[in-house]
């Protein structure tokens, strides 16, 4: 497949989704069912990818991109999906001119609040998946305390809780 | 506080999005703490609005999100520097993955490394949420900090509402409920 056509079927779903997997039917219906460019089987190992790679999920298209055009098309995966996200700094231009506004601050701090429980939301299933025992308690509990009462760079917590899953992981206190 | 250098900002969101597993929601985390809390960049208010918009943009939220925090500091410069160091060496990684996935699947100890990531995700996470509400824990904001932080928390994780509706919604209410002035 042409790499400029694969890239605007790839621009296609990204800018039609508004999180990481939404995308998948958009992509699944134009890449497999019409062009039948890749298999479902491919598709799978793409969000396996996505989601094992660091970053944002929603970069398994990279993945979907090398399935169907190698380098190329992964180039074309990884354009696709960083063009739409451009599009809040028109948003921001917009609401940035009124943020003063008593009304409009208001509705700012609320959206503040309710981003809060969108976050606590999201956190229930990651919690779930990766709180298997008292190892994965303790690095959680102390990566809270860490960020919560110092101000050490965010990625000694990462390389910490790395360190401390892969010892736990020759000890068995950590399920992979 | 350290300045604010478009180099800098921009070794933050590669280091950051290259570092951390679990998706856009901790990546996010990860940044608020060292955009707001750890160098005081960012008001909270500026935080909670990127925030907002980055969910309504189309596409990766994290992304618009990267793009729209490094606009407000740095301008368009800023915004692509940061998409750019959010997204290659991520995407690098995912290539890489794509081609050797089964092998790596079977490599029990880089398993165990990504496990205790995640869990300290969870961490970042619980931080990220607390950081947000923390600064409307004053008597008298407190109610409406409950409604608003409960009422999320419900219509997500209860009713599955949509994230673009429930912060459409929570911006409506805070247009008419404000928040009471200290005296």
């Amino acid at each position: 497949m042409n790499v400029a056509l694969l890239y605007l079927l790839l621009l296609k779903a990204t800018s039609t989704s508004f999180s990481g997997l939404t995308s998948l039917p958009v992509l699944r219906h134009d890449l497999v069912e019409r062009h039948r460019v890749l298999t479902d089987r491919q598709l799978n190992a793409a969000v396996a990818a996505g989601r094992t790679a660091p970053g944002p999920n929603g970069l398994y298209v990279v993945s979907v991109g090398y399935f169907v055009a190698g380098v190329p098309g992964a180039c074309a995966g990884c354009l696709a999906a960083m063009t739409p996200a451009f599009a809040i700094i028109v948003l921001l231009r917009y609401l940035g001119r009124r943020a003063e506004r008593p009304a409009v601050r208001s509705a700012i701090q609320s959206v503040t609040l309710a981003a809060a429980g969108l976050v606590i939301n999201a956190t229930i299933p990651l919690a779930r998946d990766a709180i298997t025992g008292p190892l994965p308690i303790a690095i959680g509990v102390a990566s809270f305390l860490f960020l919560a009462f110092t101000r050490y760079a965010t990625v000694w917590v990462i390389v910490g809780a790395a360190l401390a899953g892969l010892a736990g992981g020759f000890a068995g206190l950590i399920q992979p | 506080m350290v300045s604010l250098s478009l180099r800098r900002l921009s070794l933050i969101y590669l280091r950051v999005s290259s570092l951390t597993f679990g998706g856009g929601d901790p990546t996010m985390a990860a940044l608020q703490s060292e955009l707001v809390t750890r160098h005081g960049w960012l008001s909270r208010e500026k935080y909670g609005l990127v925030y907002g918009l980055a969910r309504i943009t189309p596409g990766t939220n994290i992304l618009a999100f990267c793009a729209g925090t490094a606009w407000e500091l740095k301008g368009w410069p800023g915004a692509i520097l940061a998409v750019l160091g959010a997204t290659v060496p991520a995407a690098a990684a995912v290539v890489l993955l794509t081609v050797g996935y089964e092998a790596f699947k079977q490599n029990a100890r880089a398993m165990a490394a990504i496990a205790g990531t995640l869990a300290a995700a969870v961490g970042m996470m619980t931080v990220s949420a607390w950081q947000l509400v923390r600064p409307d824990l004053r008597r008298e904001r407190i109610l409406r900090a409950l409604v608003l932080v409960a009422g999320s928390v419900l219509l997500s994780y209860v009713f599955r509402m949509s994230p673009i509706w429930i912060l459409g919604m929570a911006a409506l209410a805070g247009f008419f409920w404000r928040a009471p002035v200290p005296e």
